[in-house]
């Protein structure tokens, strides 16, 4: 249909832009062609005989899933085939995530498998069929898991049901509200299974496993990153934030690994995939499974490289450098998505609980690195930041011969392009230095000149002192001896 | 994030052993992580690291009072002092140690129960305030005194210890389990009023409004 209306947007033809219905008015190829009031006539019939489609065929679903459970036949045949109706259906459905359809399920209670006629919903047929088969396949592991426990697994299994019902109507809530709901869920199930079924705690845990994993796979694709949360955000904020870091070295982490040797930087690539992997998974516990399998490639790196057990104090540095290094998408979507929806139990404790608080701690730490958290000056850290200069630089020495001449070459160049620009400022600063000096120089001549000029005003003086005077102070002049005269000697 | 009360433990099924979480805490190079292998070593039923020595799990206590210990080593690096409160949620007890060497770990053991207690209020989670490396009472900057004179004034358990000598270790560690059986025991006789058993109940309480 989308195809359709495609092709016409680059013929057009004045007959092809009326109402389908010929009613005279423009159509429009957001209503299929037709004009608004043409449209909203036939979308209501469509809409009716869908309601009705639907109805027909989520019971004929719940018929199937229950007999599926009674007995060992497989239920896959019969899923593949609803598929075909699902695809017709999609040919009506126009617009996605329309409200209306929700409202009209909210209205229609006790249907139970709703949840599948949402699913083949969306927009896609390709990826709406993978996920469906992936559902449909730990579907039915599950019930075949449960039917292990008999009387104890048809109660789990309808409380299941019940809840996915119940999430389903709570679609429209906040997220906050929905894992609080899916929270209550995993401690009920617990306690009944306890108190009630008797089932010893190993079993238990076992239980919960597949729980968590039958529901997130079904409620994954509605409360990952949902839309009404800024999570995407996030997304995107850590993610520009990590590739602004891309200059932080191993040594500024002081991170205990060697990447030099093989097997230590065999474990770093494995580790990445690890980190990078936990996004494809769908429920929350093979997401932690994935930290804890990376993590694993850390402890072992640090083990090859420093020949001891690692510790803590060295683990945390190694984490923060590889989430630098493999920048995993849609980090905090997923860290938000285990946290809202893994069971607690495995957060708060336990190895994979660990190794997740470790993964927080070191989202936490790269959002807020400043300069002194890498000893740095704060200069550096802002030149770095900034992409004016990088610390590779410094290590243009140490190139390793294979190195590319040309880039060898660009650094030497670089390096000394930033040298003559210090030069530059220095000689800049300097000159206007020596300005200032002359101004202020000139100007405290003046000021001295003018000081003196008003301390010592000139006053001429009448000359009221004959010459003769000089020597009128002297007192004692009657005892100097006469003067000598001048004498004449014959002879 | 998202739950901050929803500590897992205690109030496991009868049969159950409950799980109790312990983190270190401390500067770098204090010994944090040798004290807790030094612990889990000793003891052979324990399931010792096969890579890393930074989680580790031990089963403590025995018959009706058997629990599992988890010990959280945390990254001492003054530089993740600030993330560090992360580890903290859920903590049943926290190991601050220190260096009886370097006065300044000694320091920062009280600025690292400062930075706990503004995440748990005192009195919820077990706090132990541990002196390592007594082998090197030689060059002693912090005297058994003043550690013990702090531990009381804050109600904190006290010990020094020497993980390298292997003195003291498994007694501090048995002091915090003590501890937390002996509350634990104490939370399950009271009936009402008490504060842990209305944090712990209040959950139970939604899930089965949940349930229907």
């Amino acid at each position: 249909m989308s195809l359709k209306s495609e092709r016409r947007g680059i013929h057009v033809d004045q007959s092809e832009l009326l109402c389908k219905k010929g009613c005279g008015y423009y159509g429009n190829p957001a209503w299929q062609g037709f004009c608004s009031k043409c449209w909203r006539e036939e979308y209501h019939r469509a809409r009716q005989k869908q309601i009705q489609e639907d109805w027909e065929l989520a019971e004929r679903l719940q018929r199937e899933e229950e007999e599926a459970f009674a007995s060992s036949q497989s239920s896959q045949g019969a899923q593949s085939l609803t598929f075909s109706k699902f695809e017709e259906k999609k040919t009506n459905e126009k617009t996605r995530k329309v409200t209306t359809v929700k409202k009209f399920f909210s209205a229609s209670s006790r249907v139970a498998s709703k949840k599948e006629n949402q699913e083949a919903k969306a927009p896609s047929p390709s990826i709406n069929r993978q996920t469906s088969i992936e559902t449909d396949r730990v579907s039915k592991e599950f019930i075949e898991f449960l039917k292990t426990f008999h009387k104890t697994g048809q109660e789990i299994y309808k409380q299941t049901k019940m809840f996915l019902e119940t999430m389903h109507y709570k679609r429209d809530l906040s997220i906050e509200e929905q894992s609080e709901c899916t929270q209550d869920f995993y401690q009920s199930v617990t306690e009944r299974m306890q108190t009630r079924g008797k089932v010893p705690p190993e079993k238990v845990e076992k239980i919960m496993d597949q729980i968590e994993k039958y529901i997130m796979t079904r409620l994954y694709k509605y409360v990952f990153c949902p839309e009404t949360t800024d999570d995407e955000k996030k997304d995107l904020a850590i993610q520009k934030r990590i590739r602004a870091l891309h200059w932080v070295t191993p040594q500024m982490l002081c991170v205990p690994v060697n990447e030099e040797i093989s097997e230590v930087s065999d474990m770093v690539v494995k580790a990445i995939t690890d980190i990078i992997e936990m996004d494809s998974k769908r429920v929350p516990r093979d997401k932690l499974a994935c930290i804890t399998k990376c993590s694993k490639h850390i402890f072992n790196a640090i083990k090859i490289t420093k020949n001891e057990p690692a510790s803590a104090d060295d683990f945390l540095p190694t984490l923060i450098y590889i989430v630098l290094k493999g920048n995993p998408p849609r980090l905090q979507s997923n860290i938000q998505y285990i946290t809202r929806f893994c069971n607690p139990s495995r957060l708060m404790t336990g190895e994979d609980g660990y190794y997740f608080t470790n993964l927080c701690c070191a989202v936490a730490f790269i959002e807020k690195l400043d300069a002194q958290s890498l000893n740095l000056s704060q200069e550096d850290f802002d030149r770095y930041m900034s992409g004016q200069t990088s610390p590779r630089k410094q290590e243009s020495e140490n190139w390793s011969p294979d190195a590319c001449l040309g880039v060898k070459q660009m650094y030497k160049n670089l390096d000394l392009l930033s040298q003559l620009n210090e030069r530059q400022e220095r000689i800049m600063s300097e000159a206007k230095k020596l300005e200032k000096d002359l101004i202020e120089w000139t100007d405290g001549i003046a000021k001295e000149v003018q000081d003196i000029v008003e301390k010592y005003p000139l006053e001429i003086k009448p000359p009221n002192q004959s010459l003769a005077a000089i020597d009128s102070e002297n007192v004692e002049n009657d005892k100097l001896p006469p003067p000598l005269q001048p004498q004449v000697y014959a002879g | 994030m998202a739950q901050a009360g929803g500590v897992p433990c205690p109030e496991a099924a009868p049969g159950q052993p409950c799980v109790f979480k312990l983190v270190l805490l401390g500067s770098s190079s204090v010994g944090k992580s040798s004290l807790a292998l030094r612990y889990v070593k000793n003891d052979f039923k324990s399931l010792l690291p096969t890579v890393g020595c930074a989680f580790f799990t031990k089963e403590v206590g025995s018959g009706a009072a058997s629990a599992r210990l988890e010990i959280w080593d945390t990254a001492g690096q003054e530089k993740y002092h600030s993330i560090c409160h992360l580890y903290f949620r859920g903590a049943n007890a926290a190991l601050l140690v220190y260096d009886i060497t370097k006065k300044d770990s000694f320091l920062d053991a009280q600025r690292w129960l400062r930075d706990l207690e503004r995440e748990a209020p005192p009195g919820e989670v077990v706090v132990m305030l541990v002196g390592n490396k007594t082998d090197l009472g030689g060059q002693r900057e912090v005297t058994f005194q003043e550690g013990k004179e702090f531990a009381e004034s804050h109600r904190l358990l006290f010990a020094e210890a020497s993980a390298k000598l292997n003195h003291q270790v498994t007694e501090v560690f048995s002091a915090v389990v003590r501890e937390l059986l002996r509350r634990e025991e104490r939370k399950s006789q009271a009936q009402t009023g008490d504060r842990g058993l209305a944090l712990t109940g209040a959950p139970a309480g939604q899930a089965r409004c949940c349930a229907h």
